[in-house]
């Protein structure tokens, strides 16, 4: 004891050591790999634009004076009808075609890449008419036309008609390309990263200033029908809207024909200014058949006949004075898809996608002049089709600057050119009543427009890169600031020398206007520049890895394993004084198995799939742990009664994974409503509900009698023993109270119900911190007369009796099931490994207490309890349902508390709390003095191994993400298993320590 | 030679036999029924084990052991009776380590594990009948002191652990057809099951040397 007590901090040090590094290593990797962004809550008003150097309004009246103007009253302002721009459309359709492809892109692949590089200079004249343009724009270029190329025809006939208003974009998604963050991008204009810091969970609402959000301040009515995903990010802001649920992937005819009955008969009214229809169906046909399959091209077919209608629908009103007299209609894909139909990653097959836009109300002539013609060649009845290349980044501020609504805050897109110039208004010259400054010629108007939009938006992008950069929590790189910077600064010292200069009363010459040379141009070439280093540094902060980063944080993890395996060696000469030897050598195939099985675990996140079938290979894995430990038994000739129990456990374990996974396959956001529908659905079978009702009740009773059981085996302390039945009894009750309030089962008296509800878990939650601080308390009684491991044992049963009712309670139902099976797991392994001891008291103990075995099966029946209570490794696998038990209304913090209790409760708080029992259980059978002065040592070994197999399933997983980082799954799969290992693995190392700390 | 001792060239013959007798079942699903393992895999399994379960059971029971009080058609019989009462404690290993359930696969999992009972209990239950020291021996497998033991137990761990090794690329999403259950299995079982029965002849050779040098 005396040794044990001197050394305590010695043997605490190596879990701070281990704890620090590991928050190193995965601080480090972090920031290299999940690109994280700030999310400011600031948005953009109609009147902030007097504070900009370029007002849409002043400076044709104020033509001599080039500075701003010191305040436009916002009469005026309203008045005038305009906000930032002038509005040059009316009324807009958007028709999202989800997961609409647009190339094909096998036969050059090497081009890729430097096709990437060029993105940013649209007129660049890189060979990309060999890229195949396949639902929509002509495939003559390859010999073997697929089926599913060029559908929709009736787009391609409108872009490649003579003189027309309508153009065919290939729009550049950015990744990642899962649909919630593509229309997120589409409507703040900016590039949402895998982890957008400052959402709130559960509810995917955009806080962020967005498109829809401008529209809706300004008056813009907005219809809405197709996918609902719209609304869980605009869960407000729509007039009308027809949503259908998106989740069930195989389904691919209810949202579309949702959107088809309202999509028609909503064009001949009057009550919307943006009607946008989202269509599933490509995506779900491509997600199940993939994209060379006759139901995609059913798909596509219908699609082409429903925009067909559509565009007739839109002509014939656009006469003057119709309806759609100045309308624009775009058609477009939110991301494309691959071959297999899958999305979510950055190759160029998912991030090419398309845009259609037209303008009902014809552009002049000229407007030719302004489309970039450098990517055209004849489609298949030989007309001439151009296509141009569109980022979806700059969708937002575009739509904006069209429907002239402040652009989104937080927006970094830059208005396109060419979709700007389809709008006919945007060609009309400026301050109609101040015709002396009016240029006379198309284009030169077209110019000083789009000039003045840019300037606009230069100034929006700006603004939200100082703020930005002034308040997020990882900054942009300094100097790519200062060049930003600079180059704003240049451009607007232009701006101010072309408006003077422009504006002279006498006027320039018409001709100098046109050419390329004209002010304007220049300007805006100037801010065209500012906007694309804009983007690019965006780009690079928030879609690009930091390797060097990521890198230096794979060798911290590296080197913590080394750490991990010192300290433990350090243990085992510490353990030798009192052993005679160490013959774990000698035991060879008992240590190599439990390593393998480790490794093998650890080495089967390099592979998708197996990060998808994780708790079914984790159930294997413990399985054959299980049927290993046959092994002793079974060559004794007895039976082995309790291996062949924790056999039957890991059956039970096995099917409650394959539930859970079979709810994985159809998850989706709408999955935390997903287990109240089973049991709305089996409500209708009343046996069932009285089943499902009443047996989690009768487990309760059943946990609750095997902790009166094993709290009534605490030899000392008394006080503490009846303050833990008293506490874990009336907490067990509350539960009960809580679970029967939620059923129907029997009539309720409100009250009661809503006691029940919100009343019982707060006091649950209350009675576990008291227990909590009771159990840390009792850590520093009088224990001189108490055996160590008696006292570990109390002190852990304590803490285990403090957690379980609010993990229980957060669990739901499955919770006493779940619970009770961890508990029988674990007694039958302690059960079995005891057995093997007692026949081994003779020999050396230290060797047997480190058997990593029990720590392995350990570990492996947590991982397994985790996807039994229905968790697994995405966002769409918390169980956000938990976090609302017991409160209504959501504080991130408590919810967030609740629901990280609940998803690292009964995988990692409950085991880890509870490793002592394999030193306890064991060692109070044994006589052995020394052995009992070791308790320390041992508990301290115990942890190491323990905290080894985490971190060396963390480190592969860490490796893996490093390799897979382009993979196509890898914001789907790969980096939300990564999030979830390393929480997880900070979550063991800070346990441990606490533990440590709390049992030394 | 009484005591169930087994000569070298006896066993290379013995397991040489079995072989045949598997790829003869194959060989007639193949050829005569026109049956694969990955198109029909119940219908194939059901006739590897008519034709492998005569042949194993027969050459087993001939090599019994305490030949005094047990005839060869006690043996057999052993055999018969051993079989379900292994394909029971296979299908439990298998469905403990996450075969599928369910009526689409049941009759798979019949055939299977009464094949796997085949490579690994009813040559044990034949040869040793019930006797208790022989069967510890063999499953402590501390080590082989008999030829027998090897001819035994190599190829039936060849067989376990050929199976288990063989359950790797069923959660591949290879969409081949062969990772359907328990197709692959049965692949790493009978891979396993032949580098076994070759290692056993391996070592009774090993160990006929050796008791030679001890005798001389």
């Amino acid at each position: 004891m005396a040794t044990a007590g001197g050394s305590k901090w010695s043997l605490i040090r190596p879990f701070l050591v281990i704890l620090l590094i590991h928050s190193l290593a995965i601080y480090l990797f972090t920031r290299g790999f999940l690109l994280t962004r700030t999310e400011l809550a600031s948005y953009s008003h109609c009147s902030d634009l007097t504070h900009s150097p370029c007002s849409s309004i002043s400076y044709s009246r104020r033509r001599s004076n080039s500075t701003p103007p010191p305040d436009e009253s916002p009469d005026e302002l309203h008045q005038d009808r305009r906000c930032w721009t002038k509005p040059a459309v009316d009324r807009l359709v958007i028709i999202v075609l989800d997961a609409l492809r647009q190339s094909f892109l096998s036969a050059l692949p090497r081009l890729l890449s430097s096709f990437h590089k060029q993105i940013g200079r649209p007129n660049s004249d890189f060979l990309i008419c060999f890229r195949l343009f396949d639902f929509v724009a002509p495939s003559t270029f390859f010999k073997d036309k697929k089926p599913w190329m060029d559908k929709l025809r009736v787009l391609q006939k409108l872009a490649a008609a003579e003189g027309s208003s309508a153009r065919i974009f290939k729009a550049i998604a950015d990744p990642p390309t899962t649909s919630l963050q593509r229309l997120k991008g589409l409507t703040t204009g900016g590039l949402p990263t895998f982890i957008d810091v400052g959402n709130s969970f559960g509810a995917p609402a955009i806080v962020e200033d967005n498109l829809i959000h401008q529209l809706v301040r300004n008056g813009k009515r907005v219809l809405m029908m197709g996918d609902d995903t719209w609304l869980q990010l605009f869960p407000d802001h729509f007039n009308t809207s027809y949503p259908y649920p998106s989740f069930n992937v195989k389904d691919l005819d209810t949202v579309d024909n949702g959107v088809i009955e309202h999509l028609l008969p909503s064009l001949y009214k009057e009550d919307w200014d943006v009607l946008i229809a989202h269509f599933l169906g490509v995506d779900h046909a491509g997600h199940i058949f993939g994209v060379d399959s006759a139901q995609m091209i059913q798909k596509l077919e219908q699609y082409n006949s429903i925009l067909e209608e559509v565009v007739n629908v839109l002509k014939s009103q656009s006469g003057a004075g119709g309806l759609h007299e100045n309308t624009f209609l775009i058609v477009m894909g939110d991301h494309g898809q691959t071959t297999n139909g899958d999305h979510g990653g950055g190759t160029a097959e998912e991030v090419e996608t398309s845009l259609f836009a037209m303008s009902l109300q014809s552009p002049p002539a000229s407007v030719s002049s302004v489309l970039d013609s450098s990517f055209c060649h004849a489609d298949l009845d030989g007309r001439k089709l151009c296509i141009g290349i569109f980022e979806q980044l700059d969708f937002a501020v575009t739509i904006s600057a069209l429907l002239g609504i402040p652009f989104p805050f937080g927006s970094i897109g830059r208005v396109d050119p060419e979709i700007y110039a389809l709008s006919a208004h945007t060609w009309e010259g400026r301050g109609t009543g101040t015709n002396d400054c009016q240029p006379s010629s198309d284009l030169a108007a077209w110019k000083q427009n789009y000039a003045n939009a840019l300037c606009i938006n230069s100034w929006q992008v700006k603004r939200y890169i100082d703020l930005y950069s002034a308040t997020s929590v990882i900054g942009l790189p300094i100097e790519d600031l200062n060049h930003v910077s600079q180059l704003y600064s240049q451009a607007q010292t232009n701006w101010s020398d072309t408006v003077s200069s422009s504006y002279l009363p006498m006027g320039t010459p018409d001709r100098i206007q046109d050419s390329e040379e004209s002010p304007f141009q220049q300007q805006i070439d100037a801010y065209s520049d500012f906007l694309e280093s804009v983007a690019k540094l965006a780009r690079s902060a928030w879609t690009e890895f930091d390797g060097p980063l990521m890198g230096v944080g794979l060798s911290c993890m590296i080197v913590s394993l080394a750490i991990h395996l010192l300290a433990i060696r350090r243990l085992n000469i510490l353990c030798k004084p009192y052993q005679n030897a160490l013959s774990i050598l000698g035991n060879y195939f008992g240590l190599v198995s439990p390593l393998l099985l480790v490794a093998i675990r650890a080495a089967s996140f390099l592979s998708n799939s197996y990060i998808l079938a994780e708790g079914s290979v984790a159930n294997f894995l413990l399985a054959t742990t299980g049927i290993i430990r046959l092994h002793p038994s079974i060559s004794e000739w007895k039976l082995p009664t309790d291996e062949l129990f924790f056999l039957i456990l890991s059956t039970i374990i096995r099917f409650g994974i394959e539930i859970g996974m079979s709810k994985e396959s159809s998850a989706s956001t709408f999955l935390f409503t997903f287990s109240k529908n089973i049991f709305r659905i089996n409500e209708r079978d009343s046996l069932w509900t009285v089943l499902t009702d009443i047996f989690p009740i009768i487990l309760l009773v059943v946990l609750a009698i095997m902790f009166y059981k094993f709290i009534s085996g605490i030899c000392c302390w008394p006080h503490l023993r009846y303050i833990l039945y008293f506490g874990t009894v009336s907490s067990y009750v509350l539960i009960a109270l809580h679970w029967a309030s939620e059923s129907n089962l029997m009539p309720i008296s409100m009250f009661v119900q809503y006691t029940g509800r919100n009343f019982a878990p707060r006091v649950v939650y209350a009675i576990g911190f008291g227990l909590l601080v009771l159990s840390v308390l009792s850590r520093f009684m009088d224990s001189s007369r108490v055996k160590p491991t008696a006292r570990m044992t109390v002190l852990s049963l304590a803490l285990v009796s403090s957690w379980s009712p609010t993990i229980l309670i957060l669990l739901g139902r499955q919770g006493p099931f779940a619970v009770l099976i961890f508990i029988s797991g674990a007694w039958f392994i302690l059960k079995s490994r005891r057995e093997g001891c007692i026949e081994s008291t003779s020999r050396d103990l230290g060797a047997s207490v480190i058997d990593p075995m029990p720590v392995i099966q350990w570990s492996f029946l947590a991982v397994c309890l985790f996807f039994y209570t229905g968790h697994w490794c995405t966002f769409d696998g918390l169980r956000y349902g938990a976090a609302f038990v017991g409160f209504d209304h959501f504080n991130i913090m408590r919810q967030g508390l609740l629901l990280a209790i609940d998803t690292f409760g009964v995988s990692h708080i409950l085991p880890i709390l509870s490793i002592p029992f394999i030193i306890t259980l064991q060692l109070q059978n044994s006589k052995d003095n020394v052995a009992e002065g070791n308790t320390f040592l041992y508990l301290a070994q115990v942890f190491l191994i323990y905290g080894l197999i985490t971190a060396t399933t963390t480190t592969l997983t860490i490796i893996c993400v490093t390799i897979q980082r382009r993979h196509l799954m890898v914001w789907g799969l790969f980096a939300p298993k990564y999030v979830f290992d390393a929480i997880g693995l900070l979550v063991t190392d800070a346990l441990i320590f606490m533990a440590s700390l709390y049992y030394y | 030679m009484d005591s169930g001792e087994i000569t070298a060239s006896k066993a290379v013959g013995l397991h040489f036999l079995c072989v045949v007798g598997l790829a003869a079942g194959y060989g007639i699903a193949r050829v005569g029924c026109d049956l694969s393992l990955v198109t029909d895999p119940a219908r194939t399994l059901r006739l590897l084990l008519v034709v492998e379960g005569p042949v194993i059971i027969g050459i087993y029971g001939w090599v019994r052991r305490d030949r005094g009080h047990c005839s060869y058609w006690k043996a057999v019989s052993r055999g018969l009776l051993g079989l379900p009462i292994g394909a029971l404690l296979n299908a439990f290993g298998a469905i403990v380590l996450g075969a599928p359930v369910g009526l689409k696969y049941w009759l798979s999992t019949i055939y299977w594990s009464s094949l796997m009972s085949l490579f690994t209990f009813v040559p044990a239950v034949c040869v040793f009948g019930t006797s208790r020291t022989d069967w510890q021996r063999i499953l402590a497998y501390s080590k082989p002191k008999e030829g027998i033991d090897c001819v035994i137990s190599l190829p039936a761990q060849g067989a376990v652990i050929g199976a288990w090794l063989g359950a790797w690329p069923m959660p591949l999403d290879w969409e081949r057809p062969w990772q359907e259950w328990p197709i692959c299995v049965t692949y790493g079982a009978i891979a396993g099951y032949s580098v076994g029965m070759f290692a056993s002849a391996v070592f009774v050779q090993l160990l006929r040397r050796k008791v030679h040098v001890k005798d001389d």
